[in-house]
């Protein structure tokens, strides 16, 4: 490796001399300048170790699209008061989930004052703004970005070890003492670094969205908010039975609306994606809230959604795998969580990776640290508690046949049609299990389940 | 990058110097207000600029020459610098001016900063609706040859190139510049990819920073380019005994006959001189 201008390895014990290979150029290379990558960088560098952070866009953010929320009390340990300075677009002051037919929906509608003051609870932000700002901290602390870079694989020395990675730049070797991958959902790194037993595109959806602009009054009069108060709406059975959901949310002045759907679903139903969006954005409870957008950005993206028990093994020799490469995207219904999680997941690599090379080892074993810290915190304990969620939400009944099933009773308890006279509960129920094919018994099954993991 | 933070130019070889402009390559235009916005992570030199710099990395290469780039503008256009570093510029100089000053000024600045260059490149203009007048500027402010608007060029023997540009009729001319020369060129060539340690190394590397040059830093008016406005077309008033009508129709030109525009579709010199003289004559311009 050439000499570069970088702040020195703080030892060099591993992936260097000792073997009779070159030193290495940094302590630790992050593969990914997101979420997660930028949080690993972040605490690597605070501790002390050299780090250089890869990204392949022309800036932090530059590849990404969004569609949620960014929860950001996560960031309370890594960027105190971040909210003074994160970019935000809206404070989430309505969190709303939505039951949708062709012709019906049910709303259940929450709004608090206590989400609209510091410390908040989440944000809408645009990625390409608040992925720059996070690796923005993570350079103040020392950490190497470079960018229109990218990773394209391990780099092993002549004993088998990964010594660095390999780059499409010419004389694109970079070596360290451990990598951390964070290169997103289809990451290569951890691929060809053997963690993924099985990939099984059952375990992914695929996420279209369009960002429409508004004029801010406009939102704020549609949707009743105020100030920088923000609504953000996830949507059950806007998929034409396939598999998945919707989500719409409000940006200063933009809104984003889009639809998350199974690969395999979508692929058997021979639905092209921009129709199920279409679809939804004509929806009498959604055309109102997007009427007159102009289009500003149209993208998609792959979700890993398969949650807990499809995770890869997290750690290898001098590797360490977190955010989308690593699965950690929470799909629990009422929960669509990633950002967060990738920064747990990238704060917990970046910590066991100081650690380690603290230690002078970045064995497996030494490593073993990044799985106890985020078995002790909410990255996989989460995941774990929600494991049978994703499947649940996911299933034929939650998808074809509750929203109508549920929407059915609500407008009968709603419709007066006298002279008939009013039924009581019991009886819509069962006349819209009837009509719709529900099982009691799968209702109790079902029940269960989500009692279980969400009680 | 601050101005004490200064590095020795090298001056023991002859150089290339190539301009780089620090242009929003992307914008927004807001269609209710008609603001435009733009990105400082989505700017940077030109693909035109570009081009002239990967074409300066082959001189330089071509004749074992130090090839320096240089920027006029504020602090923002130092990663556009490093960049060019990175591909292989031997230094990179950056004159301090603010953002939209006079091409004449630019090139003054770019003159202090570039003037022991034998050759100069530069982008033929530049994406923010810029004239490609600064290349021509440069030249006179360095007494060199101009060759402006070259499709392509390339280095024949030491300190000279050879560059093709573009004719009428889908014709090329080709020329001979020797050294001193000012050479514009299109956008086409690709710059190489900086290899990574290279990148690695410019990120740290020392920038000269050179003040404003000094008989514009006293006149802050000078030179200082003003929104765009279309040139007036002066119209006679229409009396005020005509109908409201006939005075907006006057005024607008409309349903008023027009003869479609001439042009001369001939390449006979004596001919088409002919005709525009008696298109002038027919008007009035001309007796």
């Amino acid at each position: 490796m050439p000499d570069v201008a970088v702040k020195p390895t703080t030892g060099d014990t591993t992936g260097g001399s000792r073997d009779g290979t070159p030193p290495a150029a940094f302590d630790a290379i992050v593969v990914g300048a997101g979420p997660a990558g930028a949080a690993a960088a972040l605490t690597l560098a605070r501790a002390g170790k050299s780090v250089a952070l890869l990204e392949r866009g022309i800036f932090p953010g530059a590849k990404n699209m969004y569609g949620g929320v960014v929860y950001g009390r996560v960031l309370d340990h890594l960027v105190p008061n971040w909210w003074q300075d994160v970019p935000y677009q809206r404070w989430v002051s309505r969190r709303a989930t939505m039951l949708m037919t062709p012709t019906q929906s049910l709303t259940i509608d929450y709004r608090s004052d206590r989400w609209i003051e510091a410390p908040y609870n989440g944000m809408t932000a645009y990625r390409a703004d608040f992925d720059a700002w996070l690796a923005a901290k993570a350079e103040e602390a020392g950490a190497t970005l470079v960018c229109s870079t990218t990773a394209t694989s391990l780099l092993r020395g002549a004993d088998g070890r990964i010594r660095g990675v390999s780059t499409d730049r010419p004389d694109g070797d970079l070596t360290a003492r451990v990598v951390i991958a964070c290169d997103g959902v289809n990451s290569f790194l951890a691929k060809s670094a053997g963690l993924y037993q099985a990939f099984d595109p059952s375990n992914f959806t695929v996420a279209v969205k369009e960002v429409l602009r508004l004029p801010r009054e406009v939102i704020d009069e549609r949707c009743r908010l105020t100030g920088d108060e923000g609504l953000d709406i996830e949507i059950v059975g806007c998929t034409a039975g396939i598999p998945g959901g919707g989500f719409f949310y409000t940006n200063r002045d933009s809104v984003a609306v889009g639809i998350v759907v199974s690969v395999i679903g979508l692929a058997a139903a021979r639905v092209r994606p921009e129709k199920l969006l279409a679809d939804l954005k004509k929806h009498p409870s959604i055309a109102p809230l997007v009427r007159d957008g102009e289009l500003l950005e149209y993208s998609a993206h792959t979700i890993p959604e398969g949650g807990y028990d499809v995770m890869p093994e997290l750690v290898g020799d001098r590797l360490l795998i977190a955010g989308d490469a690593a699965a950690m995207c929470l799909a629990a219904g009422i929960w669509l969580e990633g950002v967060n999680f990738a920064i747990g997941s990238g704060a917990a690599a970046g910590e066991a990776a100081a650690e380690a090379l603290d230690q002078g080892d970045a064995s497996v074993a030494a490593l073993a640290g990044y799985r106890r810290r985020i078995e002790a915190n909410f990255v996989l304990a989460d995941h774990r508690k929600f494991r049978r969620v994703p499947h649940l939400i996911m299933s034929e009944r939650v998808q074809r046949q509750y929203p109508p099933f549920v929407c059915d009773i609500v407008e009968k308890m709603f419709t007066v049609d006298n002279p008939t006279p009013k039924l009581g509960l019991r009886r819509w129920a069962n006349d819209a299990r009837r009509t719709h094919g529900v099982r009691l018994r799968d209702l109790l099954r079902d029940g269960a389940v989500g009692l279980r993991s969400f009680g | 990058m601050s101005g004490a933070d200064t590095a020795t130019t090298p001056q023991s070889r002859p150089s290339v110097g190539v301009a780089l402009k620090f242009v929003p390559l992307r914008v927004e235009v807001n269609p209710l207000t008609g603001m435009v916005s733009a990105d400082d992570r989505l700017a940077g030199a030109s693909p035109a600029d570009e081009a002239a710099l990967e074409y300066g990395l082959r001189f330089a290469e071509a004749w074992g020459w130090d090839l320096l780039v240089a920027s006029a503008g504020d602090h923002r256009c130092e990663p556009m610098l490093r960049a060019a570093m990175a591909a292989g510029a031997n230094a990179a100089i950056r004159v301090v001016l603010p953002t939209d000053t006079a091409a004449p000024v630019v090139a003054a600045a770019l003159a202090e900063a570039l003037g022991d260059c034998l050759v100069l490149l530069c982008g033929d203009y530049s994406l923010d609706r810029g004239t490609g007048s600064v290349p021509a500027y440069l030249a006179a402010q360095l007494g060199a040859a101009q060759a402006l608007g070259l499709v392509s060029v390339a280095a024949v023997g030491e300190g000279t190139v050879e560059g093709e540009r573009r004719l009428d009729g889908g014709r090329r001319e080709r020329l001979r510049i020797p050294a001193p020369a000012v050479l514009s060129v299109e956008a086409g060539v690709r710059l190489r990819r900086a290899p990574l340690p290279a990148v690695l190394r410019a990120r740290s590397a020392p920038l000269q920073v050179l003040p404003t040059p000094v008989p514009y830093a006293i006149d802050p008016a000078a030179g200082t380019r003003r929104p765009y406005r279309p040139r007036p077309k002066a119209l006679p008033s229409p009396a005020a005994t005509m109908s409201a009508r006939d005075r907006v129709l006057m005024l607008t030109g409309a349903l008023s006959e027009r003869r479609t525009p001439a042009a001369v579709r001939t390449n006979d010199p004596v001919q088409a001189a002919d005709i525009v003289l008696t298109f002038l004559r027919e008007r009035g311009y001309i007796s």
